[in-house]
């Protein structure tokens, strides 16, 4: 029989968009953040939490735009916590972000336990948006044009988030809170309230994308889900060093490496299974560090800000 | 605290008594009053997790053993857990995951408990250490046989969520039955990560790939992960529009099945647990590895509605053979072994 006819190219294609749309919110909220300058490495538990409230909305209303939004919600509740300690309290980044990521495993895994583990509900298939035309390019097509919603808004944020960054007062803020914040204090801007928003607005695009891991992903919540698609996220925010085309390129390439290595298996080429699944991770890794070696990060990223102080 | 003292070093002469009045090793045998068990997800995944504490709990109300549970503990450093727990002083520490077989042994021989692991025979150490490589291989080649009669592409497809020993022996298995009962059969193996046990996203993903690689039976390994692949049964249909089946391993996820459930390798560890405390309390613990198998109904093939009763009389044929000594099905614990059955090589 043959390997790779049209279902099974499109199926790998998609299989691009739906490993790739996580890390692509992730990696691009994780980057605001960081040009706020706030190392966020508590995206993993915002992306759990994103995920959980999702799926549990989608399931208990029945509308999965609803959960998207409940996504969104789960996102935001977490990184609240991080704008309280990290931002207003002004503690360590680090140890707050892993706090919250663990903290997230353990709420959503006991929420888990008393709502679903009984049950493990399972959502039905998600209502896809046909792009008139360009659905019709075969295989492409239906693999990327005929998809949620969700992915279609992801990858616009990154052209919105570029004219942010380049053409707006608030995108020079963001990133005036990062690299020189006194500067943005001293001009009348609150840094804090700056830091505060891209925080939050990390945390709604984590929570998306935790939502669409769990609502279109997989059709199911369990525990510990997002299995360190938060952490990647970061890793693509790093390596991108501020470029919001760079995370997409990283998302895409990492999706498709998952997607290659998914075909050389079933292909049953004799290499061995951790050779071929290290493939995304080597590619991405190297791919991002050799563009992204002369960018700097921001001056000020990882560092609480206190009016006054140096 | 006088009283604890006491008593404390009353035992100790008693003790010292009994080994100078030359009692015998049957006498002083060790007794085990509780035993821990630790698990990375929660013990109602119908899978793996439920299996071990289910067992555990059931092993311990029939030899009056207390079984103090620790689930939920992912798939990190269990150190502190461990650490915790044998503060408690139970006979055994059971730490039911192949990550944790560093670990425990570890923790184990600090605070100076008895561990039981998984995946990893090598570690066998007496009077401290034991491994359970539970492996299912003969309820997994069965389930082949069965895939092989109901498939109606001609493709089958095993999805795992990593490639621990367990895992690699019942993919082995299967594809030896599949190829056993049809060599003209493709089977179609992918594995979701490197240890993508609770990748439910991933699961489905690569389920989905293989159904539209053709094929129509998915047997498929995992944890949380498994419940992803069982979301892509539910919601891809085969090449020839029809359903998809799904042949679960360790648990029976009969009670949320949507239809697409056609049989499980059914895995109680009872046995195996029971087995461990009547070695500690003989003192033999650490003198042999545990198992399980068709024989004495450890390992099992669940029957579904889903299976004709015809194709369940022949399957259940082979099962005689393998109980007989008829049909000898070895374990494969090497993914390379897995690798070139699957490929035909």
């Amino acid at each position: 029989m043959t390997l790779f006819t049209d279902t099974f190219l499109i199926a790998l294609i998609a299989g691009i968009a739906a490993a790739g749309v996580p890390l692509l919110l992730a990696g691009l909220g994780e980057q605001l953040s960081e040009k706020a300058g706030v190392l966020n490495v508590g995206i993993e538990g915002m992306m759990l939490g994103g995920a959980y409230l999702g799926f549990y909305i989608a399931w208990a209303t029945e509308s999965t735009g609803l959960g998207f939004l409940g996504g969104i919600l789960g996102g935001l509740l977490v990184s609240s916590l991080m704008v309280l300690f990290c931002v207003r309290m002004g503690l360590n980044q680090i140890v707050i972000g892993i706090a919250l990521t663990l903290g997230a495993e353990g709420a959503t895994a006991l929420l888990h336990h008393v709502q679903f583990s009984r049950l493990y509900p399972r959502l039905s298939d998600v209502a896809t948006w046909r792009i008139p035309g360009l659905a019709d390019i075969p295989i492409i097509g239906p693999a990327l044009f005929d998809r949620e919603p969700v992915v279609y808004l992801a990858v616009a944020l990154v052209p919105i988030l570029v004219y942010v960054y380049r053409r707006t007062h608030l995108g020079l803020a963001v990133q005036a809170a990062g690299d020189k914040p006194a500067a943005l204090d001293s001009a009348g801007q609150n840094v804090l309230a700056i830091r505060s928003f891209a925080v939050l607005a990390c945390g709604g695009m984590v929570g998306l994308g935790g939502a669409f891991m769990s609502i279109v992903g997989a059709g199911v919540f369990v525990p510990f889900m997002t299995h360190g698609n938060g952490f990647i996220g970061i890793v693509l925010a790093m390596l991108a060093r501020g470029r919001p085309l760079w995370v997409l390129f990283g998302a895409v390439l990492f999706g498709a490496c998952l997607s290659a290595a998914t075909a050389l298996q079933v292909a049953g080429v004799a290499i061995p299974t951790d050779v071929v699944q290290m493939l995304p991770f080597v590619a991405v890794m190297l791919v991002l560090l050799i563009a992204g070696r002369n960018a700097k990060l921001p001056a000020a990223l990882g560092a609480a800000y206190v009016r006054g102080e140096r | 605290m006088m009283m604890t003292k006491t008593t404390k070093g009353a035992l100790r002469l008693m003790t010292a008594l009994a080994f100078t009045t030359g009692m015998s090793t049957a006498v002083l045998a060790e007794e085990i009053t509780s035993l821990a068990i630790l698990t990375p997800e929660t013990g109602t995944d119908f899978g793996w997790n439920q299996q071990g504490i289910d067992g555990a709990v059931a092993a311990g109300e029939a030899l009056g053993v207390e079984v103090i549970v620790a689930e939920n503990l992912g798939y990190g450093d269990v150190r502190p857990t461990l650490r915790e727990l044998a503060e408690e002083e139970p006979g055994l520490i059971v730490a039911h995951a192949s990550g944790y077989n560093t670990a425990a042994p570890e923790i184990g021989a600090e605070a100076g408990v008895k561990v039981a692991i998984v995946d990893s025979p090598s570690a066998l150490t007496e009077g401290s250490v034991v491994d359970y490589t539970a492996s299912g291989h003969e309820g997994a080649y069965l389930a082949g046989v069965l895939a092989a009669k109901m498939t109606r592409s001609g493709t089958v497809g095993i999805v795992t969520s990593g490639e621990p020993p367990s895992w690699n022996s019942q993919s082995a298995a299967f594809a030896e039955g599949v190829k056993a009962t049809n060599p003209e059969l493709v089977i179609r193996y992918a594995v979701i990560g490197p240890a993508a046990y609770s990748d439910a996203a991933g699961g489905k993903r690569v389920t989905e790939s293989l159904i539209a690689a053709g094929a129509d039976i998915i047997f498929g390994q995992g944890n949380g992960s498994s419940f992803g692949m069982l979301q892509a049964v539910e919601t891809t249909p085969a090449a020839d529009g029809g359903k998809v089946m799904f042949i679960d391993v360790i648990g029976d996820k009969t009670p949320i099945d949507k239809g697409y459930l056609l049989s499980s390798v059914l895995w109680n560890l009872t046995p195996v647990y029971e087995a461990m405390i009547e070695d500690i309390r003989a003192d033999k613990f650490g003198t042999r590895n545990y198992g399980i198998n068709l024989e004495d109904g450890s390992v099992a093939l669940l029957k579904s509605p889903h299976i004709p009763e015809d194709i369940w009389g022949e399957v259940m044929a082979v099962k005689d053979q393998i109980v007989s000594g008829e049909v000898v099905v070895e374990p494969h614990f090497d993914a390379e072994s897995v690798h070139a059955l699957v490929t035909g090589e």
